[in-house]
């Protein structure tokens, strides 16, 4: 960089998605705390390091491949062509933003004197991963085995989340082009597919142990600790702050990007490379995050969990369209969102017997495809990128944000890349025995011998008396 | 086996002289071109790995479950540290 302007430019954008890393990490602490707060005390130490171990094995696996599929597949491939190569096939070539770039052994993939953005946009990429594998590592806790669920997250968080943020959440994505796809903040391409990803799972996985009296009846389980789980959903609002900033591009002239003649606008922009600001979007957040705790304290009346669950829930469901809404617009829908949820939770925990430990699929699923759908409506008509408008089902330039285009999108999220398969992959686990832990075991509880040799260590150094 | 010995050198010579001003070389990692191998060794310690603790952990799950503990008695393990 020998130009002093693009140098600023240059390491502000570098440092910006460096902050918005460290701050998202907050997430996956909230996580943590969270779920061990969730869970049973002869389960803790286990369900703290099923949740920890993601970590490594999303990380590893998206350097290898889950970045890669992210930029080779926005075309489908074989749905829409790329602006990018003009071709239906997979991406595997171009400049930055194209293929070559993205794979494990590219020169741009480590240390390079010449690039400062690849690795920063990776890793707010990466975190976004380790979201995706949380939100189902919840939902499974007290039962699953690691092994399974080490499979599951690094399909979820390297595979098909990064698909679904290929076709959908890319400034280059065939569902932009054919349906008129549009989620700003990922209340699809995150939420609504991790909790249809989590229910495939937990449709084959089965309930807790007592989770339901002989009669089908549901019984509460938990949570053990309460403040530990409002810690943990304080944090997780607080690493949202980078989520949302990791969504945007920071600085951006789109006069050019847009091939218009003579035009210098720089303004921050969405994923999609249309406009927004970092200012208006801090008021959709903590506004849809008002509307989901009042709806959440209402609907639950004052319940903790679901409080602070449905804040989280408001949050997910106004993050499809934040990036244009007015913030009463947010809090209505972040409350709507939040009431359906909360609902659908209950109803699908007594019509089919599904054990969601933490309300996951609710709060992330349901949720997210409300938010999507509403979405659709709210922002009839608007243009889902700058590149072009055309109209639906073309593929060749960008339909407008409609609501038949969300509605699919929103099965596509939930059900395609989602649900079938968390469940194709829980029935072949299931059948290899691996995916549940032993009853013995999950009756004993995970930590049994762990808290046996604490009980034998205490006692060996309490009766020390040297 | 070290890319870049001298840091004067490496940030003045110019690897395209068809665009102007300098252009260094980006990759000082050591080991230029041994990319693909490095990430092989990555891949075959991930599955390494994956089928170790599988095997662990099988193994641990089998054992607790042959003792057939009851749901409760774990309580008798707790320490007051």
């Amino acid at each position: 960089m020998t130009n002093e302007l693009t140098a600023l430019t240059t390491i502000f954008t570098e440092f910006y998605y460096w902050m918005t890393v460290v701050l998202m990490f907050l997430i996956h602490v909230g996580f943590c705390m969270y779920e061990v707060g969730a869970s049973r005390y002869k389960h803790h130490q286990h369900t703290l390091m099923k949740n920890t171990m993601l970590i490594p094995l999303v990380t590893i696996t998206w350097f290898f491949f889950g970045w890669w599929i992210y930029w080779a597949f926005p075309t489908g491939p074989g749905i829409a062509p790329s602006i990018m190569t003009e071709s239906t096939g997979l991406v595997l070539g171009g400049g930055f933003g194209a293929n070559e770039l993205a794979n494990a052994t590219n020169a741009l993939m480590a240390v390079n004197l010449n690039d400062h953005i690849m690795g920063v946009f990776w890793a707010a990429f990466l975190l976004f991963s380790w979201t995706a594998a949380s939100i189902v590592s919840g939902a499974v806790i007290e039962r699953i085995t690691t092994f399974a669920f080490g499979i599951l997250a690094i399909a979820i968080g390297s595979v098909f989340w990064t698909i679904d943020a290929a076709w959908g959440w890319h400034f280059d994505g065939w569902m932009l082009k054919i349906l008129g796809y549009h989620d700003a903040y990922a209340s699809g391409v995150i939420h609504a597919v991790c909790g249809g990803f989590a229910l495939g799972i937990l449709a084959v996985l089965g309930p807790r142990i007592g989770k339901f009296t002989s009669s089908g009846e549901p019984r509460n389980i938990g949570p053990r600790n309460p403040w530990l789980v409002c810690i943990g959903l304080f944090l997780i609002y607080t690493g949202f702050w980078g989520f949302y900033a990791a969504c945007n591009i920071p600085i951006f002239d789109l006069g050019p990007e847009y091939g218009m003649e003579g035009v210098t606008f720089f303004t921050a922009t969405n994923i999609y490379v249309t406009p927004t600001t970092l200012s208006g979007i801090t008021m959709n957040f903590l506004l849809s995050l008002a509307g989901g705790l009042l709806a959440g304290y209402w609907i639950s009346k004052g319940d903790p969990f679901w409080t602070y669950s449905g804040g989280l829930a408001g949050i997910i469901a106004a993050s499809a369209g934040n990036d244009l809404y007015h913030p009463m617009q947010s809090l209505i829908i972040a409350g709507v969102g939040t009431v359906i949820a909360y609902k659908l939770h209950y109803w699908v925990e007594r019509k089919f017997k599904i054990d969601d430990a933490v309300g996951a699929v609710a709060v992330h699923g349901y949720a997210g495809v409300v938010g999507l759908i509403i979405c659709g409506f709210v922002l009839w008509g608007y243009p889902s990128s700058g590149y072009g408008v055309g109209s639906m089902w073309v593929g060749t330039d960008y339909a407008p944000i409609n609501p038949l285009g969300m509605i699919i999108g929103a099965i596509i999220m939930f059900g395609v890349l989602g649900f079938l398969p968390g469940w194709i992959l829980a029935k072949i686990l299931h059948a290899a025995g691996k995916l549940r832990i032993p009853r013995d075991v999950e009756l004993a509880g995970l930590d049994y011998n762990i808290m046996e040799q604490a009980q034998k260590d205490e006692r060996a150094v309490a009766s020390s008396n040297r | 086996m070290a890319t870049v010995t001298d840091w004067i050198q490496h940030l003045t010579t110019d690897v395209d002289t068809a665009t102007e001003g300098i252009q260094v070389a980006g990759q000082v990692y050591p080991m230029v071109g041994s990319e693909m191998w490095w990430v092989l060794a990555g891949i075959v310690f991930w599955l390494a790995w994956t089928f170790s603790t599988a095997a662990g952990e099988d193994e641990e799950q089998g054992k607790l479950a042959r003792k057939k503990h009851g749901a409760n008695d774990y309580k008798k393990n707790i320490a007051e540290w």
